[in-house]
């Protein structure tokens, strides 16, 4: 069979597929093996067939299905699979997230604002910790001596006034104040209330504000009953 | 009755999940084909959602009797791509797709070796570089048969030509990409 270049290549593809007849085929064979041209040519195309025959199919990109999806059924909530990146975002939006979030927050700015003070003051400092701590320890110590000192008073009126249920059953009048008018001849009269106070000489001549000072109830500094000074006690 | 057939009747009946299944059985397909022949991944989106855009349209004037789905897909994409060509070279932007070329992004199994992985990208950039170089007639038979795995039967479906024709163009295209890469330096394989 004549054969020449124009004809193989135009039966190139043929022969490699392996759809030319037998005869043409070894006429292809045979000039190919004499033809330099040709037979490079037959070796770059088979090459090139078996290239594409490797060569994978690309992937798609990513959003490329949803992008279809949204374009044709219009758009949806995201899947699992789409929420890419933000989808953690969603957790801190439930209810019980937000609320760990802010209170963890709000400790760390308590916290940090404690630790910056004012006035370069730290409360957070050792020393101004042992200063606080000292201060509430006599502040405590001290109102516990006051409240005992005060129940101690008000149970040593009441047993005295229990002791002398006559004495003071009677009204008592005001004490009598010393007088300041250069009066000397002036007496007390007899039933003056001050002999009868004489068994509590304590409790008379005590003026307000030294009752103020022994921090007692108004109903007992109201000029009836002056309970002994704390020293005394 | 193929699987390609069922989905299509049941999306004409409104089912949603049938069409999803539809585009990810088929997406693959149409963005390969249409990046092989724009050299553009951008591009190749674009097309890819035009193509399903237009299948969702005319999904009722698919026929199975007239030929399988994906010849039919494959139909739509290419008179697409070939729409695409004609306006870029009237607005002369793609006339040099060699020189915008952009890198190839494809991901493989993650068991290939990594000299492997970096022969097949050098390999398939090589192949879209010398694809650039031809004529689009000669590219979509070359593309359709040698990188989609279409027979004539199916290509001459698609190009709407006698099978003389397909023959013809394939194997031009085939030659004048050989030498394509030969002048590129690429040896054979």
């Amino acid at each position: 069979m004549d054969w020449n270049c124009t004809r193989t290549e135009e039966r190139l593809s043929d022969f490699l597929e392996g759809a030319l007849p037998a005869a043409e085929a070894a006429a292809f064979s045979a000039h190919a093996v004499g033809c330099a041209e040709c037979s490079k040519l037959v070796a770059q195309v088979r090459g090139l067939m078996l290239r594409m025959e490797q060569t994978p199919q690309l992937e798609v990109p990513a959003p490329l299905e949803r992008r279809i999806l949204d374009a044709t059924l219009g758009r949806r909530p995201p899947t699992a699979e789409t929420k890419g990146w933000f989808g953690w975002l969603q957790i801190i939006w439930q209810p019980r997230f937000a609320m760990g979030i802010v209170t963890v927050a709000a400790s760390f700015v308590i916290v940090f604002h404690a630790a910056a003070g004012e006035n370069g003051r730290s409360a957070l400092n050792p020393m101004n910790l042992l200063r606080g701590a000292n201060r509430q320890v006599h502040l405590t110590y001290a109102r516990g001596a006051k409240m005992v000192n005060n129940l101690r008073v008000v149970y040593e009126i009441e047993s005295r006034l229990s002791a002398q249920p006559e004495s003071l059953s009677e009204p008592v009048a005001p004490p009598t104040r010393p007088s300041t008018d250069g009066q000397p001849g002036q007496q007390p009269p007899a039933n003056d209330p001050h002999e009868k106070s004489q068994t509590i000489p304590h409790l008379r001549h005590r003026t307000t504000p030294e009752l103020a000072e022994m921090d007692l109830q108004p109903d007992f500094a109201n000029g009836s009953f002056d309970p002994a000074p704390r020293s005394t006690l | 009755m193929e699987p390609d057939a069922q989905l299509v009747l049941l999306c004409l009946r409104g089912d949603g999940p049938s069409w999803e299944e539809l585009v990810r059985r088929h997406t693959r397909r149409v963005y390969n084909l249409c990046y092989r022949f724009t050299g553009n991944a951008a591009s190749a989106e674009d097309l890819s959602q035009e193509v399903f855009l237009r299948i969702f349209r005319t999904l009722g004037s698919y026929q199975s009797v007239h030929g399988a789905f994906p010849t039919w897909l494959t139909s739509v994409t290419r008179n697409l791509l070939v729409d695409h060509y004609r306006r870029s070279r009237r607005d002369r932007v793609t006339d040099s797709m060699e020189d915008t070329m952009p890198q190839l992004e494809e991901k493989h199994s993650p068991m290939r070796a990594p000299d492997k992985l970096a022969e097949a990208a050098e390999l398939s950039e090589q192949l879209q570089r010398g694809l650039a170089r031809l004529s689009p007639e000669l590219r979509e038979a070359v593309i359709l048969r040698d990188l989609q795995g279409l027979d004539y039967g199916e290509i001459r479906g698609v190009l709407q030509v006698p099978e003389g024709t397909v023959k013809s163009r394939i194997n031009r295209g085939r030659i004048e990409l050989a030498r394509v890469l030969d002048e590129m330096g690429v040896r054979p394989a």
